[in-house]
């Protein structure tokens, strides 16, 4: 049932709104974090008050202007770009408090918020874009309003990073529209709303070319190898920056632009005849072995991370293109389960670097000890992405095998086995080094632990200040509160089981 | 009331013709009151020129006949559905005078500005009247007057270099002016008439002719010349990086238009004349294609930022020209909208251009570091108009190039789509050096540092346009309303 209603627009104005405010009174601390605050709270609170519609099945619809006949700006909240929306309004929220921790005495700060403000808009305007047209406009949006955000350092090496990521992603962007006005030219129609706009009859080639130009276009920011070079290098941005955005915003949307090409240009039916998508499979499977092997090799810190985000990515791609209920339903709730656990990662990441001014994983003996509060959200993410029971991971990679087997691919159940273990050989060494080595031995080369723990100074402690702590804290509980019940506050399982019928047109998938 | 707005057609020529003659004779001994009532003559032609369009809409193309003489013996006045775009022409003066106001201190005497001023006039005035008139030699007379102030307008900064420029500027013009004379000529002697549409009618009654396809080919070089269409540019980045700043921004968004339109009085003569319209459609979208890459490329090669925005003219004529080759509905709107948006974002860039390099004193990106500090709104409409000018959404720019985009798939030259997107992004390469400089390094120059943002008769007109680029970007439908049926009645003619 569809409503129109205004809502789908409010929320990224509203976004919007903050920025064109933090530009204009940014210069005064208290309302640039007012208006930062108030708009995050905010909207998060529109989009969830549409939130008990969305789950009984209606879709909020608002068409803006007409741009060519028959194609314009318009919004549609659908229930996969509601549990989109959710995710990236609920991280705005802790992500501001944190970001107003965490650059605190750093430059440059009312540039740093408005066009912060500017990529949260322009995110939930792709989870709500009705066409590729409006998706599009949101894409190229975000790609320009990030640049300033990977170049704040100003370093001749941020510089640099940010040309490596426009060129990525304009290439991308371009890629993209020749697909979408191909679309239009084949078929008249660009929507989003329905479960598949192409046919068979279009010719090969026509098929061919859009799937891969989208695919390649949107599969940029989704990191996918071998178009994943910017996501490491773009790691020179402030941390706040590389949680919202490379964790979660503009990599997302890469995968979501993905999985709508999948399901709603495609189509699940006509891509199960054309084959194309066990490709992208196989390429998504590869990537997230090959990533993970990378993440090993780094001993940057936010460098592991971002290979573990490239590696991340591909599940939510290799689920989408599984073509099975629940294995959509996987690539849905993967989006909040990596969401969570990998900015949790990215802000306790933050907080060492500003406490102590650590960086690598070498230099992390008897962090554990130092703040221990911090790394305990460290550890939970780490479970979370090995994929242990009770964590959010363990949800994917559960409906992930589960689809897997309703497709009759077993080997990517092995994959997903594989990678497991490939997790835990980059995780597992951080939490040993934190809470079972200290400084000294570490440096000593000795085995051993600390000699007498009562001997440990108890001024050793020091933790991260509480605005830094807090949204940690509050993303490591939604971890375990994602991975041990299907009912989580603001995104529960059954909005995505929702989305699996509602947005991609497959059957509800069985409990 | 609506049904007076034709007979002030005449007006909208005569206006700014008349205000022209009248600027010097204002500014005896008061050099500023030049400035103020070239505005006002200005701003009385948007009025005329806003009257006419609104009883376009309601009625349809209207043509008026001067000194009592009917079609096809006297001159004739037409405003089509394309001379809708004698608006935002007219329009766009009006951001330009007052910019310029305060820009002609310390760029020229006190005693040229009334010249100036008056050039300028005379300049909107020929090509309103480029636009509007109905008949081959006053398009030439038309013409012939936008090309002579230009050059004037060029030469008006009277340094070596700009003299230079400007004599480049006149040889390339008066070859491709001595073109359409020859053509008019042609035409005259095959068809004993001037009036387009009777020349139209002519033609084709005449059936197929090598004169008549000789005539039909000197014009498209001649208009070619006019767009400085590669490879026949080679006049436009000088001219256009020398001159003042207000003059580089009318000759840059406006004047290399009167290309584009001559061009498309051709495609309107030639459509029924048997001409090879194939060949004339394969050689513009091939080098429309060749205009996009080549102009982006040798924009990366500058320093010079008024340099840079020269070339990237050429780029963005590629676009146009290329939209009206493909010749499919999506093509000829996407290229006829962008005249309009490619000379308001053009406007904009040399503006912003403008006020920067007046308030620090200077033109190069390693000189302007850090700019964006001291002079943010500026700097600010500037990064506005890069992005709009490489055609990123959501900006005017990437209106046209979503419909040319469109138009090349459904001609079947998807070749010619990924051409146009890939090239476009080229450009970027230069535009991202400058965001840069401007924004992300520091000030290398005291005198950058020392900079402030420029009085609010500069700054006013380059915030509205700014926004303007933006605002067209997101209501992108609007000109269609007047593109849309002018380019379905195109098509109609040419039988599609």
């Amino acid at each position: 049932m569809e409503v129109v209603d205004v809502r789908p627009l409010l929320a990224p104005l509203i976004s919007f709104a903050c920025a064109g405010l933090v530009f204009a009174m940014g210069r005064s601390v208290f309302w640039r974090r007012f208006w930062s605050l108030t708009a995050a709270a905010v909207k998060l609170l529109v989009v969830l008050s549409m939130l008990p519609g969305t789950l009984q099945g209606t879709v909020f619809v608002f068409d803006v202007v007409e741009f060519t006949p028959g194609v314009g700006i318009a919004f549609r909240a659908d229930a996969y770009g509601m549990f989109f929306s959710l995710v990236s309004s609920t991280l705005w929220v802790l992500t501001t408090i944190y970001a107003i921790g965490y650059m605190q005495g750093d430059k440059d700060r009312v540039r740093f918020f408005g066009f912060f403000a500017l990529c949260v808009s322009t995110t939930v305007g792709i989870a709500f874009a009705e066409n590729l047209l409006t998706f599009f406009l949101f894409y190229e949006t975000l790609t320009i309003c990030t640049y300033p955000l990977v170049v704040h350092a100003e370093t001749p090496q941020a510089l640099r990073a940010g040309r490596i990521y426009l060129t990525y992603t304009l290439i991308g962007g371009g890629l993209a529209l020749i697909g979408s006005v191909m679309t239009l030219n084949a078929t008249g129609s660009l929507t989003l709303g329905q479960t598949g706009i192409l046919s068979a009859d279009l010719g090969t080639f026509t098929l061919v070319t859009i799937f891969v130009t989208l695919v390649v276009g949107f599969g940029v920011k989704a990191a996918i190898m071998p178009l994943h070079g910017w996501l490491p290098i773009a790691m020179v941005a402030p941390t706040p920056v590389s949680a919202l955005l490379h964790a979660v915003a503009v990599v997302k949307v890469g995968a979501f632009g993905v999985t709508r090409v999948i399901y709603n240009v495609f189509g699940a039916e006509l891509l199960q005849t054309l084959g194309y998508a066990s490709y992208l499979g196989a390429l998504a499977a590869f990537t997230i072995l090959a990533a993970s092997v990378m993440a090993i090799m780094q001993d940057q810190l936010k460098r592991r991370l971002a290979y573990s985000t490239v590696s991340q990515l591909s599940y939510i791609l290799l689920a989408a293109s599984l073509l099975t209920p629940l294995a959509a339903l996987a690539a849905t709730v993967h989006i909040a389960n990596q969401a969570f656990a990998k900015i949790a990662m990215f802000f306790v990441v933050g907080a060492i670097g500003r406490v102590t001014g650590k960086t690598r994983v070498g230099e992390l003996a008897g962090i554990g000890a130092v703040m221990p509060w911090t790394m305990a959200a460290f550890t939970i993410a780490a479970l979370s992405f090995v994929g242990l029971p009770l964590f959010a991971g363990f949800a994917t990679k559960w409906y992930l095998s589960l689809g897997a087997l309703q497709a009759d691919a077993w080997w990517f159940v092995v994959v997903m086995l594989v990678s497991s273990v490939l997790n835990a050989a980059y995780w597992f060494p951080i939490i040993h080094l934190a809470y079972f080595k200290t400084a000294e031995t570490a440096a000593a080369g000795d085995d051993r632990a600390a000699r007498d723990p009562a001997a440990e100074p108890r001024s050793l402690r020091r933790e991260a200040p509480l605005t830094l702590l807090v949204p940690i804290l509050i993303c490591a509980a939604y971890v375990i509160l994602l991975g041990t019940t299907a009912e989580v506050v603001g995104m529960p399982t059954s909005l995505a089981e929702v989305a699996v019928w509602q947005s991609f047109g497959l059957e509800a998938p069985a409990p | 009331m609506s049904a007076a707005w034709p007979t002030l057609l005449p007006w909208l020529v005569v206006l700014p013709l008349a205000g022209a003659a009248l600027v010097p004779i204002v500014a005896v001994g008061q050099p500023r009151r030049a400035g103020r009532f070239t505005l006002f003559v200005v701003l009385l032609t948007v009025v005329v020129a806003a009257g006419l369009v609104w009883h376009l809409s309601l009625t349809g193309p209207f043509s008026v006949s001067l000194g009592g003489w009917a079609a096809p013996y006297g001159i004739e006045l037409r405003f089509d559905r394309f001379a809708a775009w004698t608006l935002p022409l007219a329009g766009l003066f009006a951001f330009v005078v007052p910019f310029a106001w305060r820009y002609l201190d310390g760029t020229l005497p006190p005693e040229r500005w009334a010249v100036f001023y008056a050039l300028l006039l005379l300049n909107l005035g020929g090509l309103l009247g480029f636009s509007v008139t109905a008949d081959l030699f006053n398009l030439f007379v038309a013409m012939e007057v936008v090309s002579l102030s230009s050059y004037a307008l060029v030469a008006v900064a009277g340094r070596g270099v700009a003299a230079w420029a400007a004599l480049k500027y006149l040889l390339l013009g008066a070859v491709s002016s001595l073109l359409v004379l020859f053509a008019v000529g042609l035409l005259f002697t095959l068809t004993g008439s001037l009036n387009l549409l009777d020349v139209t009618i002519r033609l084709a009654a005449g059936g197929p002719s090598p004169a008549a396809n000789l005539a039909l080919a000197s014009l498209t070089v001649a208009f070619m010349v006019k767009a400085a269409l590669f490879p026949l540019h080679v006049w436009l980045p000088d001219a256009h990086a020398i001159a003042p700043s207000p003059v580089s921004a009318v000759l840059s968004g406006l004047v290399v238009k009167v290309g584009i339109v001559g061009l498309l009085r051709v495609l309107e003569l030639a459509v029924g004349s048997g001409a090879p319209l194939e060949v004339f459609n394969q050689v513009l979208m091939l080098l429309g294609a060749i205009a996009i890459v080549m102009g982006a490329f040798l924009a990366i090669f500058q320093n010079d930022i008024k340099l840079m925005l020269a070339y990237s003219t050429i780029s963005n004529i590629g676009y146009i020209v290329l939209g009206l080759g493909l010749a499919s509905p999506f093509a000829l709107i996407g290229g006829s909208v962008h005249v309009f948006n490619h000379a308001l974002i053009k406007v904009t860039l040399f503006l912003a251009a403008g006020a920067i390099i007046h308030q620090t004193g200077f033109r190069t990106l390693s000189d302007l570091r850090g700019v964006a500090r001291v002079m943010p709104q500026t700097s600010a409409a500037m990064a506005i108009g890069a992005v709009s000018i490489v055609g990123l959404p959501p900006t005017a720019g990437f209106v046209c190039k979503w419909y040319i985009a469109l138009g090349a798939f459904e001609a079947g030259q998807g070749g010619y789509g990924f051409a146009l997107v890939f090239g476009a992004l080229f450009i970027f390469v230069y535009y991202v050096r400058m965001l840069n400089a401007f924004y992300f390094q520091q000030p290398v120059r005291p005198e950058v540092a020392a900079a402030r943002e420029p009085p609010w008769s500069m700054r006013g007109p380059v915030l509205v346009l700014a926004a303007l680029c933006l605002i067209m970007g997101i209501l992108g439908g609007i000109p269609l309303t007047f593109v849309e049926p002018a380019v379905s009645d195109l098509l109609l003619s040419m039988g599609r």
